[in-house]
């Protein structure tokens, strides 16, 4: 619990035709390997959001280490329920297999749980679009936006004012970085420290779409919500 | 009566200039009855492998679940989708792995590769029912009509077809291969897969 | 919608009264055949797993992902010890996408989703009816087909049981 009040933010807001998510990196600077990142692979720089299956992103809060177990069970499980139903797995569904086995690690003497909080933003065809928050014991709740991770009190404060119950996709995408922009510590917001990804449906094929943004599409979306840097302070970088 | 012939059904593939095709019937039988005219053995793999599984029709798809659940995981974790030779040794691998007690198809795949230059080159493969990989460089053929597919090929066929006339070839050769074959028929599927883009047409065929 | 959502059909009976359609939740209908023991036996599992899938999510599983559920659990018991010879005709009506489905399911997990079949002696009859019948009238085309059985097989069974399961739900008709 302590590991994730300080970890990197993850903030989500569920919209009436989609689900938006978006984390803080803590792991940055200049030395960092970003290239597999930028081109390659399905967005995502890999630190906090993850693709969980077709219709389901997960952003994860907390020891990155535990993180990756549990992303790799939450494939393995989504991919266990495609097999004996034919069907991509149901969000909830989902959120309740990953707690069974955290609430498992609460009970059970000699074992530390895992130290991580998540946040599911899935569809599924029984109650399309959804966000899921499950903490380390096991619990889970449905939300139509929550935050994990440092300062969340602030964050949540903030979506309670401004979320509105018909919000669409393209305002929930202002609502979410003007969020992240004010419970960030640093002052701007960069792709550097930020990952940012969308689920809506596809609305010729009708199939969920999962959309994690790269690096560069984050930039690009930034400066259209009016939130990139200013042109001041590349000019005095560049001087 | 064999068990790869309980349930009838065939498959064939081809190698064409920058192309590669691939064809199969659309019945489903029990032994002599006939259940389904549109029972789809041909499965896409990504947007430049095709698969096809002739043979017991429950294996068909306990097959195609299997691989389906290998292949996720693979292209989620690696973060990029898989090679036609590496997905070859996949299912070669899946099929070894139940040696003594096999599932009763024997695979048929075509796409297109990456070569070292960026370019894409055809691929086609065959495997038997316990993963042994045979990668033919003109088609390859499984099923139920198998024999009578390698005699049509083998007149047909000449190299570096284009996607036209490729369809033209793998079409003809599979529907007088499967007049000739009790257990296939009821309609085709042909998929022809070029660098930029896959067709697919439906044939319409005897249906006795 | 129109009303040729499609209803399952039992073929032989032991019992004049013996109900071979099982209810498996408020939109899906299963009718089976095979080996006496194992039926019942096999139906009953499937019952109830798929029962509590409904009590555990609070909502059913839609017939697609039911019918790949059986079929796999045909499909495993195939390669057991001692597998179930039960053969299963699958009819639902999605209610997320507002749709019937009927599926043909066989003892060794061979599963095919078409627009009508039939199970057992009585089927070389009724897909050759059904082949040429028209398939707009579901329930006048369900009595040609049961006439035919009645009138051409030596073992013809004498009553049938008909279900419907449609947008409002199961129900049993007589004709």
């Amino acid at each position: 619990m302590e590991a994730i009040s300080h970890a990197g933010t993850v903030l989500g807001v569920l919209a009436k035709d989609g689900v938006v998510l978006a984390a803080e990196k803590k792991v940055t600077g200049k030395l960092l390997d970003l290239s597999s990142a930028k081109d390659g692979g399905y967005g995502g720089s890999g630190e906090k959001i993850y693709l969980l299956n077709s219709n389901v992103i997960g952003g994860v809060a907390g020891l990155t280490a535990d993180a990756n177990s549990l992303v790799n069970y939450a494939r393995t499980a989504a991919q266990r329920h495609l097999i004996m139903y034919n069907e991509d797995i149901p969000v909830e569904l989902l959120a309740q297999r990953l707690c069974d086995m955290k609430q498992g690690y609460t009970q059970f003497g000699g074992l530390r749980p895992f130290g991580v909080s998540l946040l599911y933003a899935g569809y599924d065809p029984h109650y399309h679009f959804q966000l899921y928050h499950s903490d380390p014991s096991g619990n889970y709740s449905g939300w139509k936006a929550t935050c994990i991770g440092a300062n969340n009190g602030t964050a949540q404060s903030l979506l309670k004012q401004e979320y509105k119950d018909d919000i669409v996709v393209k305002d929930a995408i202002g609502l979410v970085l003007r969020t992240m922009s004010k419970t960030m510590d640093s002052t701007t917001l960069t792709s550097e420290k930020l990952e940012f990804a969308v689920l809506t449906v596809d609305p010729v094929t009708k199939q969920p779409k999962a959309k994690i943004y790269r690096p560069a599409e984050i930039d690009a979306l930034l400066v259209s919500e009016g939130l990139a840097k200013k042109d001041e302070d590349t000019e005095m970088k560049a001087a | 009566m064999s068990i790869m012939d309980h349930n009838g059904g065939s498959v064939i593939a081809m190698v064409g200039k920058d192309c590669v095709a691939i064809a199969s019937d659309l019945r489903l039988g029990n032994q002599a009855l006939g259940i389904s005219s549109n029972f789809q053995r041909i499965f896409p793999v990504t947007d430049r492998i095709y698969l096809g599984l002739p043979g017991l029709a429950t294996d068909v798809a306990t097959l195609h679940e299997r691989l389906r659940f290998r292949l996720n995981m693979y292209t989620i974790k690696e973060e990029r989708e898989i090679e036609p030779e590496t997905f070859a040794h996949l299912v070669s691998s899946t099929l070894y792995e139940h040696r003594f007690g096999p599932y009763f198809i024997e695979p048929v795949m075509a796409g297109m590769s990456k070569t070292p230059s960026g370019g894409l080159k055809p691929f086609i493969a065959a495997t038997d029912l316990i993963g042994c990989l045979n990668f033919a460089k003109d088609f390859v053929v499984a099923g139920t009509a198998s024999s009578k597919l390698y005699g049509v090929a083998e007149g047909l066929w000449e190299p570096d077809l284009e996607p036209e006339d490729l369809f033209e070839t793998i079409s003809q050769t599979l529907m007088n291969a499967v007049d000739r074959d009790a257990f296939s028929g009821w309609g085709g599927i042909v998929h022809v897969i070029t660098k930029d883009k896959v067709i697919t047409r439906t044939l319409k065929a005897r249906m006795d | 919608m129109a009303a040729d959502t499609t209803a399952a059909r039992s073929i032989v009976k032991m019992k004049v009264d013996e109900d071979k359609i099982k209810t498996l939740s408020p939109h899906l209908l299963m009718a089976y055949s095979g080996e006496p023991g194992d039926t019942v036996q096999f139906a009953e599992y499937v019952e109830r797993n798929i029962r509590l899938y409904q009590i555990r999510n609070l909502y059913a599983l839609r017939p697609s992902a039911a019918a790949s559920w059986i079929r796999r659990s045909l499909a495993e018991s195939l390669r057991s010890r001692r597998p179930y010879s039960v053969n299963l005709l699958l009819g639902g009506y999605d209610t997320a996408t507002h749709d019937p489905h009927l599926y043909w399911i066989d003892y060794l997990g061979t599963i095919s989703e078409v627009p009508f079949a039939a199970h057992g002696y009585g089927s070389y009859f009724a897909l050759s009816l059904l082949d040429r019948g028209p398939l707009e009238e579901g329930l006048a085309t369900l009595k040609r087909c049961i006439d035919e059985v009645s009138k051409r097989l030596v073992v013809s069974p004498g009553n049938y049981k008909i279900k419907v399961v449609d947008k409002d739900g199961v129900r049993e008709v007589e004709l």
